[in-house]
């Protein structure tokens, strides 16, 4: 009785398993993803470069400038401040702006890089710390996830690395 | 190709061809209604493609229910999803970015498609901080339609049905090396690998737990980031100083030792067996599947023949005399085609053993395969349209 039992358990199961395979394309894959989707997750900001603090609009262009990033646990990444030029077709020739980053109402770094017309081209730009809070960067491009100068679609992403010692206190 | 046939020694079911094609006729149904939307495309390169898989995945169905064999004509469809896909992808690659490296501005954007191989490596730390440590998009975008939210979901769903059954059906990486393997005559190396087999199937799960745990320490998906064999077929970050040259120099050699070297001289997946974090990973969904291979005792005459023929260590002589693999199967079928006495079975976990296990391979075939023909089969016939595309008389 047992054994019949578990047999007819076993072979609902496997046919709950084919519905299951034929429900895959139609219904499953979008339920699973909406679940993730609605899970409250995010991208490390080492790659989405964190959460949004502010958006400066200069004429024809805007510069968002991010929260800084701090390395979580073991992490091996320079703390950074994201910037962000966009949109990037609409920039002039050549940028050089002097940006605030921590929010206090004066610039902290002059940006400076000219915008190849090949949006393919390999970009390299300046960053200058105009005070100790953050890093200078020279003929940068892609150096690492903390110190970049690069076209990423339509916008020009900049990673402003921020000075340890400051960072720490 | 030399194949595993020359160990089979009889078909467990061969049928004639009339219940073979009424058989084969719902594989053949969806494998229509997966690629409808492909033959409603108005490129032509598309439509031959998706043609050509419906009748590939359709015929290959109708041999495995013909000569009642799994693993052969599994492992057509397969090594062609090994070494179609990296041809698909990187041709997708050159095309959209001219190179199969990763510049560090794809990653800050978001466009690096999602591969189930990282599952485990980002479990710790979206659990725990609700981070994502890769460089993709949540969701779906214009430059990204491989999202972690949509690569997520097809695992699971797949998970769900295969359980570790995804390493024979749906892994695209699982057949570079299942073609090599399936090279040579000889094998060589086998009293090595029979001899240190059960230390060697613990190396994933050791890669694994290292994996898992220094991902979560360090925010960065190690196994992408270091030990990806199949970096070097498919992109990888591009080299732009020392740590990312040897990363580079890494792959090449994983993917040259494990993946082509070793199958060719132990005619094992040897990548898969003896390294595959994600494997090992996949094999603990073994216990919730329904699906398993078991052996009749009152059959067996212990010729290890079956031992032999796996592809992946997933049998012992122990576990042989208890009549069932270990948690690493990937039911291939590869040990039940070459049993000679008929003692290697397909199983329903809750239905006594070698009773109708015919009816449990149909059950377990219907599922692997519709599932295998919508996801290997769509890469089939986008890689094919690539190819397609790329003929010079064309």
């Amino acid at each position: 009785m047992r054994t019949r039992i578990l047999s007819i358990l076993a072979y609902t199961g496997a046919g709950f398993m084919l519905l299951i395979a034929a429900s895959v394309p139609f219904v499953l894959i979008g339920a699973f993803s909406g679940v993730v989707a609605h899970a409250g997750l995010h991208i490390d900001p080492m790659y989405s470069g964190g959460k949004i603090a502010r958006t400066v609009q200069r004429e024809g262009y805007r510069i968002v400038v991010y929260q800084p990033v701090q390395p979580q646990m073991l992490e091996r990444l320079e703390p950074f401040v994201q910037i962000v030029f966009e949109p990037a077709d609409r920039l002039p020739a050549h940028v050089s702006d002097e940006i605030d980053l921590d929010g206090d109402g004066r610039p902290d770094v002059r940006v400076s890089f000219t915008v190849p017309r090949d949006a393919n081209a390999k970009l390299r730009g300046d960053v200058t710390a105009l005070n100790g809070k953050f890093v200078s960067l020279t003929h940068v491009s892609d150096e690492s996830f903390s110190r970049m100068v690069v076209r990423a679609g339509n916008e020009i992403v900049v990673r402003v690395p921020i000075n340890k010692e400051v960072a720490g206190r | 190709m030399a194949s595993n046939s020359s160990t089979v020694a009889r078909p467990a079911a061969f049928r004639g061809v009339g219940r073979s094609i009424l058989l084969t006729l719902p594989i053949a149904l969806w494998s229509l209604l997966m690629f409808t939307p492909t033959l409603q495309h108005p490129g032509r390169d598309r439509i031959i493609g998706g043609i050509a898989v419906i009748v590939f995945m359709t015929a290959l169905f109708f041999l495995m229910m013909r000569t009642g064999e799994t693993y052969r004509w599994r492992r057509i469809f397969f090594v062609a999803l090994g070494f179609l896909f990296p041809i698909g992808f990187i041709a997708s690659l050159v095309a959209e970015r001219g190179t199969m490296s990763i510049p560090i501005s794809r990653m800050v954007s978001g466009d690096t498609p999602f591969c189930f191989m990282v599952t485990p490596s980002i479990i710790l730390p979206a659990a725990f901080a609700r981070t994502i440590i890769f460089p993709g998009a949540i969701m779906s975008t214009a430059t990204n339609p491989r999202s972690i939210a949509i690569m997520i979901g097809l695992w699971f769903a797949f998970t769900l049905v295969l359980g570790k059954a995804w390493c024979s059906y749906a892994c695209f990486f699982g057949g570079i090396e299942e073609g090599f393997a399936a090279l040579p005559k000889r094998r060589r190396l086998h009293k090595f690998v029979t001899k240190y087999g059960s230390v060697l199937r613990l190396i994933p799960w050791a890669i694994l737990v290292f994996v898992v745990l220094v991902s979560a320490a360090i925010l960065e998906p190690v196994y992408c980031m270091w030990l990806c064999p199949f970096k070097a077929v498919t992109e990888f970050p591009a080299v732009r100083n020392v740590e990312t040259a040897i990363q580079f120099g890494v792959f090449i050699a994983l993917f040259v030792g494990l993946v082509v070297v070793l199958p060719l001289l132990t005619k094992k997946r040897t990548q898969c067996g003896f390294f595959c974090p994600f494997g090992a990973f996949q094999s603990l969904f073994n216990k919730i599947n329904l699906f398993e291979i078991r052996f009749d005792r009152a059959k067996c005459v212990d010729c290890t023949l079956c031992q032999t023929s796996c592809p992946t260590v997933a049998l012992s002589k122990e576990s042989i005399r208890e009549g069932k693999t270990l948690l690493n199967c990937m039911k291939c079928g590869a040990c039940v085609d070459s049993c000679k006495k008929d003692a290697a079975v397909w199983h329903l976990k809750g239905t006594p053993v070698a009773v109708k296990p015919e009816r449990a391979r149909l059950l377990f075939l219907y599922g692997a395969w519709g599932l295998a023909t919508m996801f290997g089969g769509t890469i089939l016939a986008g890689s094919l349209a690539a190819i397609i595309g790329f003929l010079p008389w064309k």
